[in-house]
């Protein structure tokens, strides 16, 4: 929404643009990517964005989980999502950086952690391409149209919101930007029949698509705590783990897996003894 | 080696039984009723240890088909037309997850304009689906083919699935002579199944699972260059088939005459028998013609068809059904082979919707084929057809 957003921005300053999603396994909380492409003349590139001019992270987890600066121009320039000053932001690149906390912006004014037009305010206090108001103008008319009339305007405010709050200033290069380690078998070395644990990598059994992976518990806003001593042993919440991120001891206690456990909650309303509570946040 | 007087489907159901086929999930449909009936005739008499499993649906059939062979044990259907359609989306299953499940497919014309009877607008459809597919001539083949095709499938280097195809009535409801071999003849060229991947509580594995661009694209290469290894094992099972029971069928095609034969037709399916009559016919006059039966569709036997079309001035393709473009589809495989080859290529239609094919229908193909050795009047013709074409 924010990408689709952003194009239609610059289209109202008489701009060429492009938006378009890369989805994987599509679920609020998941890492995506969306890209937006600017010109001054019609675009007839469709390829995705290796070298981006521009970065947005709308979710600081992201920095220690995904090399997001990776191809990142140097001259290029990146908005995040924090409460840190940019000079505490780590994108490991020293480039133009604005801090927003979009988050709080966006629990303010929408009630609800949903960023993706606060962070549109901070993008233009980035870049002098689009103005605040394009932006403004099209969070209206894109908001507007599938929330209603009040539902653009109130979005459009924190967009400005975030504008205002808005720092200006350069990010931190501490970190290295390490590509992530990913199974790129030819294809003699894909175990066929699309089934999983056959290969191994450095150890770990992968495959396509394979969970070993993609740590889904990365996806989490809400963690389950285990009280031990509270749990009967009816495995209910190993049965109804849609991830089988629950697995059973000898004696029926159980264990989390907060690598594939997305936080869902529902091993803790089936307990019958409350054994398991959820907890705010990615972490206990 | 018993003398037995068959049907096509029920040559089909003897040699799933002399295969040992475990599980049989099916759903019936005219044509091939009587191949799935007989089975559980077998079954229930004792006469086959095998499971069979009545489906709610074609789609149900294959379904069950895929999970069956994914436990790892040998599993057949059968199917004809709308059921074959209705099975499309699962049809693609099987090739990726690499499950060598044989099927029966009586020929049997789909859709509005059609009946019951032969045509191949069936089966043609699935030639992408990455299911191998055999077209056969009399009862006989079909007995044999299904043989070779659990030969074929489930050696190490094809495993894929296949679908054996026979003419609607032609060949499902002819009656004719079959050889039917014994259990221990068969069981020698046929070992116990061994899959590639299996489903068991005891090793929890995920099959047929989505899969990101960052891996499809190889997974397909792989499929692609399974379907093509399999053409040389298909040459090879037949030849080893041949010395086991005396029968051979030259693997991917067979050549009629072809020696010195100036002008070909290539045909499948059960059209090649009165092909052939025609062809005898036109020999006892001189004229220099020739046959060639496609035995496969997929993988399509390129190199074969190139091969036995040297030294051939015209060159003609009968197809059993229409791409509704202007041409058939064994025609466009048939002509994508040879293009540089340079002789001219036609395409003869006829049959359609079950329409009897008689011998003058094939001498006036042959016709028309050395007509185009001079002049190409006509890329396509369809023979029949009442009203200018």
């Amino acid at each position: 929404m924010a990408a689709q957003t952003i194009a239609e921005a610059a289209i109202y300053e008489g701009l060429e643009a492009q938006a378009f999603p890369f989805f994987g396994a599509e679920r609020r909380g998941a890492p995506v990517m969306a890209f937006c492409r600017i010109d001054d003349k019609k675009i007839s590139v469709r390829t995705q964005v290796y070298q981006p001019d521009m970065l947005v992270v709308m979710d600081e987890s992201l920095l220690d989980i995904e090399p997001v600066a990776d191809g990142l121009k140097p001259n290029g320039s990146a908005v995040v999502n924090t409460k840190l000053s940019p000079d505490k932001v780590d994108l490991g690149i020293r480039v133009k950086c604005v801090s927003v906390d979009a988050t709080t912006v966006a629990l303010e004014m929408l009630k609800a952690p949903i960023v993706n037009t606060a962070i549109l305010g901070a993008m233009a206090k980035a870049n002098d391409i689009v103005t605040l108001e394009s932006i403004k103008k099209a969070i209206a008319s894109r908001f507007g149209e599938h929330l209603g009339e009040e539902a653009g305007r109130i979005n459009a405010a924190a967009a400005q919101a975030a504008y205002d709050r808005a720092v200006l200033g350069e990010s931190a290069a501490q970190r290295p930007i390490v590509k992530k380690r990913a199974w790129t078998p030819t294809w003699q070395d894909i175990p066929p029949g699309v089934a999983l644990g056959q290969a191994d990598m450095n150890g770990l059994k992968v495959g396509p698509g394979s969970a070993f992976q993609v740590r889904t518990g990365t996806w989490r806003t809400r963690t389950p705590r285990y009280l031990r001593e509270k749990c009967v042993r009816c495995a209910k919440c190993w049965f109804i783990c849609p991830d089988a991120a629950i697995s059973r001891e000898s004696d029926d206690h159980i264990q989390i897996d907060y690598d594939h456990c997305k936080g869902c909650g529902v091993c803790a309303s089936i307990c019958p003894a409350k054994a398991i509570e959820m907890a705010k946040g990615a972490k206990l | 080696m018993t003398i037995k007087v068959l049907s096509g489907d029920h040559a089909v159901a003897y040699a799933v039984k002399l295969c040992r086929a475990d599980v049989i999930p099916a759903y019936p449909i005219t044509p091939q009723t009587l191949i799935i009936e007989k089975i559980s005739d077998f079954v229930n008499d004792g006469e086959m240890d095998a499971t069979f499993m009545p489906a709610d649906s074609e789609h149900s059939a294959m379904s069950m088909a895929i999970g069956a062979e994914a436990t790892g044990v040998r599993t057949f259907t059968a199917t004809a037309s709308q059921g074959l359609a209705l099975m499309h989306e699962m049809l693609y299953v099987a090739p990726q997850t690499r499950l060598p499940i044989v099927m029966a497919n009586v020929n049997r014309s789909l859709g509005a304009g059609s009946g019951i009877w032969a045509e191949y607008n069936d089966s043609m459809p699935e030639r992408e689906s990455g299911w191998m597919q055999a077209y056969v001539e009399d009862s006989q083949e079909a007995l044999d083919t299904i043989i070779q095709a659990y030969r074929i499938c489930e050696d190490p280097r094809v495993m894929l699935p296949m679908m054996v195809c026979l003419d609607a009535f032609v060949l499902s409801h002819t009656v004719e002579k079959v050889l039917v071999p014994e259990q221990a003849e068969v069981d020698s060229f046929l070992p116990r199944f061994r899959p590639l991947n299996v489903l068991d509580p005891a090793d929890p594995k995920f099959i047929n699972i989505a899969v990101s661009p960052a891996h499809s694209m190889e997974m397909r290469y792989q499929l692609d260059h399974q379907m093509r290894q399999a053409a040389p094992m298909i040459n090879l099972i037949d030849e080893e088939f041949g010395k086991h029971f005396g029968r051979r069928y030259g693997g991917m095609i067979e050549r009629y005459r072809m020696s010195d034969a100036e002008h070909a037709l290539i045909t499948l399916g059960s059209a090649t028998s009165t092909a052939r009559v025609a062809v005898d016919q036109l020999r006892a006059q001189g004229r220099k013609v020739g046959l060639i039966k496609l035995r496969y569709m997929r993988p399509f036997p390129h190199q074969e068809i190139q091969e036995a079309v040297k030294g051939v001035k015209a060159l003609g393709v009968f197809d059993r059904s229409i791409a509704l473009n202007g041409f058939g589809p064994v025609f466009t495989e048939v002509r994508n082979s040879v293009y540089r080859q340079g002789m001219p290529v036609t395409n003869h239609i006829a049959g359609i919707g079950g329409r009897d094919l008689t011998i003058p229908t094939f001498v006036q193909m042959f016709d028309k084929i050395e007509q185009s050795a001079n002049a190409l009047e006509r890329e396509c013709y369809w023979h029949g057809l009442r009203g200018e074409m």
